[in-house]
């Protein structure tokens, strides 16, 4: 796949590939354009984004501080777990488990430790902090690796904990610390749209609102969690983060008492088939087979062929937007695309998914579009980081305008650009199986139904196979970025 | 051309340059010496903005491009030249003019083979020439080059700099061999310290007293 | 820094984890998720908490929910006593756990009944039956889980044309939501959808509904919907009698602006048996096994 002249050509080659293949998904994809008539719908979402209204503030803030809160717990165990998974990453039992554990949505996380703790504190920091540890795993163990070995190779026969603790962490700190401080604004939407299954987080008012139109109550909260997002890095500073824990630990909603019994009936028995209980192999096998043929087959069908499209959509929407949300390539009017950059990361995507729904009706597409605006917008914005770093390194006799883009900064951003989509492919897979709300029948529609009709045995075997295409997309994703020979790049 | 009466420069709170008062006029061939530190990029910059448009630039951070290939970074020095749909049709497939352009300029440069490699593919010599491609192809009657030839053997670096001067009609080079000063130059300043120390005509200095400035350092 | 934020964190996970579960053991704690309105439910149902607290004589909780499953797994965990569900996710909850029964029901849920609504554009008429202009159509119900949204209007669909909604309809969607179904159709993004009546009443009466873009086609048959269901085990934790009173409690609760909550005329008493029909139905359907 690389080429062995010019790594242009190579990463060209590349990129058309996939657009080719996102090109055939679409075919596969359930795709209809219909025309609806959403006029009255969309004026009054619109009204209500410059009207927002919010009757009881402290409930709003108590909201906004337990969505804080799960996020800054989640992130800090989690990181911690992450960094120790990261040591022993050479060992493929380690790879794949942290790569299981990331394979599930931190909804399906929230949905199956709900059976189990109710709607408690620690269904949502575990549904944070157990995919988020998997993710800090597999990014530090990419740090780690990129680092020059030479202090370590100084410490001799030390043992791999010391190796890690004198030389690898301490060497790539600042790497891994911007890699955190990114994952908390990450952290900080997951656990907004945890509220969505009923955590008193933002989400739990924004859900509700925004489903029963009450447009300005949406924006109210909306407004708030952007507020939040959009000036994380004037209030999170590293002196005051044990405090910070120490608020959050205390913040956290109080918790419902849990019934061991429960916990240990829901493993041993809820999670799995009747027949299968009962050891009988043949009504085991017709058991998984219809739902092999019934659900998984078509689902993954769909959930592959809008992953595919969304993928390579997201990646021409991020190059088209990162320039105007760099200083370095359109002077001031940077702050508008980053405003821009910011409300499309911050809207949760099932959100965009119903407004592109009033827009184009009900089918694969507005799912394609929602989940390529949101990564889309997210990478545009690491890279107008990017670009922005860059630009003291750049020549003092720099072309302008669109040249500048074209022949400068693209190309210098691109490897980085094909890294990061590459890194945001199995979350785009992983988003794309929770599309199935729309009725889209992705894998999420099938685990959604299933926990909808109780049926646990059902949406367990449905979320292992949501998290096998992960670990399969995972793999790929690092097979590609190795044989064209990008790197992590910083988030 | 260029003029600079008691100019200063400072890099955020570090100075770099003091008090320099400089004339230079079209047609001198000017070599910048002095040790690593001694301002000799910053004054360059300065200079280079007075007259930016006339100017063919090879500064140190040679600005290439790593994953375009050869062909186009030194197409880049020709920006400006082409209007931006043709420069964007360029980068898609390149014009058939333009490639004999510069492949006739890769000729000169020893690059022949590898018009469509990316820099990244280079060794530090070769990157150094397609650096120096790129402002000859700018196509403009003043050089200002930073080290332009460091990186290239002795034999190399002598005649391509030879190439590159017999091009422009003005010249001003930082350069680090006192030989090729005075060798290739009609003028020669030397800084440290942000501070012009010396400033002469070739004919009045020889190598020894090149190799002091540095020693002095 | 990091590991004495883990330690200092664990301890306190495990020290307010075992303080409210103190806390919590004499609290009689329902929920109930409305079938329109599901705004400030902390603050509505927080009054309806208080007057069960005054008729009861104990400290009485209310927890919002999400969603019907998030409701029954609530009752089955044991985090909520009682709970206002729906016909459907009622029979789910008293499935799993045994010995509970439906105490009460709102008036109007002895009779409840699903609207089939259309878009203008669809040029499809009120009629006594569904027509078979229908065909072809794009069709969302509610939630996945809801008798009025769901069940009712999926089992009668069924019947009457002898094949699976997504035989009959171009599209099945699943709104979410009977007001969210109703601004879809009003948007034209499905063409038809089943909607609880009293949720397109009370919007209809809000204004909230261009009649000229979505009107109702067909109403179902009546059958019985939402209902106040309670663990089998109340009387032994909270005294001899206890489900009594609690039924009692919600019988005689006349204030308004509480029965407005929910929103209901008044309460009238249920049984298990009340919801047979909703039980054959789910089987019939294969939501329920």
């Amino acid at each position: 796949m690389r080429d062995t002249h010019s790594t242009g050509a190579g990463l060209r080659t590349l990129s058309l590939w996939f657009a080719l293949v996102a090109i055939i998904a679409l075919f596969f994809a359930d795709i209809f354009l219909y025309q609806p008539d959403p006029w009255i719908e969309l004026s009054r979402i619109g009204t209500g984004m410059v009207t927002p209204y919010w009757p009881d503030i402290s409930e709003l803030a108590i909201s906004a501080l337990h969505t804080i809160s799960f996020a800054l717990l989640g992130v800090a165990v989690s990181a911690c777990l992450g960094v120790l998974l990261a040591m022993w990453f050479h060992w493929r039992a380690v790879r794949v488990f942290s790569a299981v554990i990331r394979s599930v949505h931190e909804i399906f996380w929230g949905l199956l430790f709900m059976q189990v703790f109710g709607l408690s504190a620690l269904t949502g920091l575990l549904a944070i902090i157990i995919p988020f540890s998997g993710i800090f795993a597999k990014v530090f163990a990419d740090i780690f690796h990129q680092q020059p070995a030479t202090a370590v190779n100084t410490m001799g026969q030390a043992d791999r904990l010391s190796r890690f603790i004198y030389g690898w962490i301490p060497q790539a700190w600042p790497a891994l610390s911007s890699y955190v401080r990114y994952r908390f604004e990450c952290a900080l939407r997951s656990s907004a749209i945890l509220g969505f299954i009923g955590l008193p987080t933002l989400g739990f008012h924004l859900e509700t609102a925004f489903r029963q139109g009450d447009y300005s109550e949406a924006a109210a909260v909306f407004w708030v969690f952007l507020l939040i997002i959009g000036t994380v890095r004037f209030w999170l500073y590293k002196r005051f983060l044990p405090f910070y824990v120490l608020a959050a630990i205390f913040l956290l909603p109080e918790m419902p008492p849990v019934n061991a019994s429960f916990i240990w009936q829901f493993f041993t028995q809820d999670l799995w088939p009747v027949p299968l209980q009962q050891g009988d192999l043949s009504g085991t096998l017709s058991w998984y087979g219809r739902v092999v043929s019934d659900e998984v087959i078509p689902a993954l069908i769909q959930t592959i062929a809008i992953t595919q499209a969304a993928l390579v959509l997201s990646g021409v929407l991020a190059l088209m937007w990162y320039p105007f949300a760099s200083r370095w390539l359109v002077g001031r009017f940077s702050l508008i695309g980053r405003f821009k950059l910011l409300v499309l990361r911050s809207v949760p995507e099932l959100m965009l998914a119903y407004l592109f729904m009033l827009l184009f009706g009900p089918s694969a597409l507005p799912a394609i579009f929602a989940l390529a605006l949101h990564n889309g917008g997210l990478i545009a914005f690491l890279l107008a980081n990017h670009s922005e770093d860059a630009a003291d390194t750049q020549r003092i006799d720099s072309a302008s305008g669109v040249v500048r883009y074209f022949y400068q900064d693209l190309p210098q951003r691109y490897p980085a650009f094909l890294a990061l989509l590459f890194y945001r492919w199995e979350v785009i897979m992983r988003e794309s199986a929770i599309m199935g709300v729309l009725g889209i029948a992705t894998l999420g529609f099938f685990i959604d139904s299933a926990f909808e009709e109780i049926r646990f045995d059902k949406a367990f075997f449905l979320i292992l196979v949501a998290a096998m295409l992960n670990v399969v997309v995972d793999s790929v994703s690092r097979r590609v970025r190795r044989a064209a020979g990008l790197t992590t790049p910083r988030m | 051309m260029f003029q600079l009466s008691n100019a200063s420069f400072s890099h955020g709170s570090l100075s770099v340059l003091h008090d320099i008062t400089l004339d230079i006029v079209e047609g001198e061939k000017v070599a910048l010496v002095g040790p690593s530190g001694a301002g000799k990029s910053s004054l360059l910059s300065l200079l280079w903005q007075q007259n930016p448009e006339q100017v063919a630039l090879c500064p140190q951070e040679s600005g290439l491009v790593n994953i375009l290939s050869v062909y186009q970074n030194i197409y880049m020095g020709g920006l400006s030249r082409f209007s931006t749909l043709y420069n964007v049709l360029n980068l898609i497939r390149p014009w058939a003019s333009r490639k004999r352009d510069i492949a006739a300029i890769c000729q000169q440069l020893g690059l022949s083979d590898k018009l469509f490699v990316s820099p990244d593919k280079l060794s530090g010599g070769q990157r150094q020439r397609v650096a120096l491609g790129r402002a000859l192809y700018r196509q403009q009657p003043i050089f200002m080059g930073d080290e332009p030839v460091s990186s290239l053997d002795p034999e190399q670096g002598d005649s391509l700099l030879s190439e590159v001067l017999a091009r422009h009609s003005t010249a001003i080079v930082a350069i680090h061999s006192p030989e090729l000063a005075i060798k290739h130059f009609d003028r020669v300043i030397a800084l440290q310290q942000g501070r012009v120390i010396g400033d002469w005509p070739t004919a009045d200095i020889s190598v020894a007293t090149l190799e002091d400035v540095y020693r002095d350092a | 820094m990091k590991f004495r934020s883990v330690v200092a964190m664990v301890v306190a996970l495990v020290a307010s984890s075992m303080m409210s579960t103190a806390a919590l053991a004499e609290t009689f704690t329902f929920t109930a998720i409305p079938d329109a309105d599901e705004s400030r439910l902390n603050a509505r149902f927080g009054k309806v908490a208080d007057y069960l607290s005054e008729q009861l004589g104990v400290d009485v909780k209310y927890i919002p929910v999400k969603s019907y499953p998030a409701a029954i797994t609530a009752f089955r965990n044991d985090q909520v006593q009682l709970a206002w569900f729906g016909g459907l996710s009622g029979v789910q909850a008293r499935e799993l756990v045994e010995g509970s029964e439906a105490i009460a029901q709102g008036y109007e849920d002895q009779f409840f009944k699903t609207y089939i609504i259309a878009h203008s554009s669809t040029g499809i008429e009120a009629a006594d039956a569904l027509q078979d202009s229908v065909k072809g159509k794009t069709f969302t119900f509610g939630s996945k889980g809801s008798t009025s949204g769901r069940l009712m209007p999926e089992f009668f669909i069924r019947e009457h044309f002898e094949a699976a909604p997504d035989e009959i309809f171009s599209r099945v969607g699943f709104s979410g939501d009977h007001s969210r179904t109703i601004a879809q159709v009003q948007s034209g993004v499905f063409d038809l959808g089943a909607v609880n009546y009293s949720v397109w009443d009370t919007e209809l009466k809000e204004g909230k509904i261009d009649t000229d873009k979505v009107k109702v086609i067909w109403t179902t048959p009546t059958y019985p919907d939402y209902q106040w269901t309670i663990r089998g085990d109340v009387d032994a934790r909270y005294g001899e009698g206890f489900k009594q009173k609690v039924t009692d409690a919600l019988l005689n609760m006349k204030d308004e602006d509480l029965l407005a909550s929910f929103p209901r005329a008044s309460f009238v008493p249920a049984s298990n048996d009340d919801y047979a029909p909703i039980e054959a139905t789910g089987k019939a359907i294969g939501l329920l096994d």
